[in-house]
């Protein structure tokens, strides 16, 4: 007598022996509720299945043992940490390519799992690895990518996202595409935002903000909301201001968006906004961030005289500026020209600043060598935009819709033709 | 001894994230710390200051005078990070890391000095590279810095610029070729 179970076993032996592996996607997909039914056989089937044969069957009972023990104490929570562990680094990544939902899946209840336990830290390897295994080339966004970077936000490790934050994307995950739920898309963005601000990078970090809230929409999610609420403070540190969102921003992204964040736009306008909304702030868990928005409008502040005066006394940059006195002045003056935010020369002895222009010439082979670079981006891109157009042109749906367009059209101009003569 | 601390620092970040449960050694945390305040990752070592498990941060004084280094370079209070250098008797193999670090961050104030400010009294020298007189003296007389009549001041002259960075005219002439086919095409 074979149960429902045995047949998935059979199945997924004699198809993975047969190599028809899309085949035996559809049948893992139908097959979940068999697995979940039988949550107390699934480690005897775990035994029988191998895992580099039989990667997309054990990746399956997998995902049904771990998501079916969720919420409850079970004693086999122990050893799923290095159960998932072995099937990633063992797994074999062409049978499991053909079913990357479920992968990804595994990877968040790994993810969960971890979060759980508070060792966010352990998971950052075993994901990187994860994240290689499943992508198709690399500049590829995943659902696993926000994994990663929630870990890597938890545990405060930060650096081994880079490598992943830093590639700009040209393509998307199937599991993350299409009419796939954008939550994973979304919180990428937005943590890769937090981890850029962290170590404050915040051009980059300015950038993942406004891809999130740049995301076709319909309705705002939440993630969007604090994004945006990031973004306008990120803004306000590196331009003083709060930048206009780009024209294509989702019509109701901006309807909502604003009325919902009224403290974080009168941070622009008011000084003492950031007292007045502290609670806010503090709630939103944004304070250091506001911290730092009023820390940048000191150096903003003094930015602007280097655009009035060429001269001043230490003692009059202060008053300006609102600082306590010269010392401070000093040291902030100090601190600009060592990040060559300014460009200007102290002289101790009689107490002034000498405001300089920027000793850029732009004729050196450093600006040379940031031109080839920007050159190299600029030509890369138009090559992946003219890699995209081949394939949109070559796309079935397209040429049937711009060919269905057409006839529909023909008809139409014909008839109007007609009508024209007859009048 | 000359260690290539950006090799150690890769091989160090890989020991902590493959730690088992994840908490790493002391010596690794100590090691890690040190480097990235060496390479003036500040944002780095500070979250790597706190995900230090507090019982290891407080079982070990070195880990946290490293870390005491480290929040002098956040101020910016660089007068400060001499004296807590000093302060403590630093230990292999921290202490060769440490030694790196003062002599980068000097490097850097007299670097700082130089481009920055047009005269500066001697005694400002002094404290803010916690050196004596002599030292400093020296120093300003190897880099060619001016000191005024009054014996009070000296004119900081800016940092030589690094000799421009040689490309060959081959490399050159490629990114050209490659250039313009693209303009072309």
């Amino acid at each position: 007598m074979a149960s429902p179970l045995e047949q998935f076993v059979n199945n997924v032996r004699t198809i993975s022996a047969s190599g028809n592996f899309r085949e035996l996607c559809d049948i893992i997909s139908k097959s979940d509720e068999v697995l979940q039914r039988n949550g107390a056989h699934l480690n005897i089937v775990l035994e029988t299945l191998d895992i580099q044969q039989h990667s997309l069957g054990v990746l399956a009972v997998l995902v049904a043992k771990f998501s079916l023990h969720q919420g409850s104490n079970d004693v086999d929570r122990s050893a799923m940490y290095q159960q998932i562990c072995d099937f990633i680094n063992n797994c074999n990544g062409e049978q499991v390519r053909f079913c990357p939902e479920l992968f990804a899946e595994l990877c968040h209840l790994l993810t969960d799992h971890l979060v759980e336990l508070k060792q966010p830290i352990r998971g950052i390897e075993i994901l990187k690895k994860a994240i290689r295994k499943i992508q198709l080339f690399d500049s590829q966004l995943t659902s696993i990518h926000a994994d990663l970077c929630q870990l890597c936000l938890l545990s405060k490790c930060m650096k081994p996202a880079l490598e992943f934050l830093e590639t700009d994307v040209t393509g998307i995950g199937s599991e993350l595409g299409g009419n796939n739920d954008s939550k994973h898309f979304l919180l990428y963005y937005y943590y890769g935002g937090m981890i850029y601000s962290a170590l404050k990078n915040f051009e980059r970090a300015l950038y993942f903000f406004e891809v999130v809230v740049t995301v076709p929409a319909t309705v705002v999610s939440h993630i969007m909301l604090e994004a945006y609420k990031k973004y306008i403070l990120i803004s306000l540190i590196l331009h003083g201001k709060i930048l206009l969102m780009p024209k294509y921003t989702s019509p109701v992204a901006c309807r909502f968006l604003k009325p919902l964040s009224v403290a974080y736009h009168d941070l622009a306008t008011s000084q003492h906004a950031a007292a007045k909304h502290r609670e806010t702030f503090v709630r939103d868990k944004n304070m250091g961030l506001v911290n730092q928005v009023i820390n940048s409008m000191y150096k903003k502040n003094i930015q602007r005289l280097t655009k009035t005066f060429l001269t001043l006394s230490l003692s009059d940059v202060a008053s300006r500026v609102q600082l306590s006195g010269p010392a401070q002045a000093e040291t902030y003056i100090l601190n600009m020209i060592e990040e060559g935010e300014i460009y200007a020369m102290i002289n101790q002895k009689d107490g002034m600043v000498v405001f300089l222009d920027s000793p850029e010439k732009y004729a050196s082979p450093e600006t040379l060598c940031v031109l080839e670079q920007q050159m190299a981006a600029c030509t890369k891109l138009h090559q992946y935009i003219q890699e995209m157009d081949e394939q949109i042109q070559v796309n079935p749906q397209y040429i049937k819709k711009s060919v269905g367009c057409h006839d529909e059209d023909m008809p139409a101009t014909s008839q109007n033709s007609k009508t024209t003569y007859t009048m | 001894m000359i260690v290539n601390f950006d090799k150690l620092c890769e091989e160090l970040e890989k020991q902590e994230l493959e730690a088992p449960n994840g908490v790493a050694s002391p010596t690794t945390y100590a090691q890690l710390l040190a480097i990235y305040l060496y390479q003036n990752d500040l944002c780095n070592a500070k979250f790597l200051w706190k995900r230090i498990p507090q019982n290891i941060s407080s079982s070990n004084p070195e880990i946290a005078a490293i870390w005491a280094v480290g929040r002098k370079l956040w101020k910016k209070d660089l007068p400060r990070v001499f004296q807590t250098l000093a302060a403590y008797h630093w230990e292999e193999p921290v202490a060769t890391i440490m030694r790196a670090l003062e002599e980068n961050v000097r490097e850097r104030v007299f670097n700082l000095i130089g481009k920055s400010y047009s005269s500066i009294s001697i005694d400002t020298v002094v404290s803010t590279t916690w050196l004596s007189k002599e030292a400093v003296l020296q120093m300003c007389r190897d880099r060619k810095w001016e000191l005024n009549e009054d014996g009070i001041t000296v004119n900081p002259a800016p940092p030589v610029q690094p000799a421009p960075l040689h490309t060959s005219s081959e490399d050159q002439l490629f990114k050209l070729t490659d250039f313009v086919s693209f303009l072309e095409n």
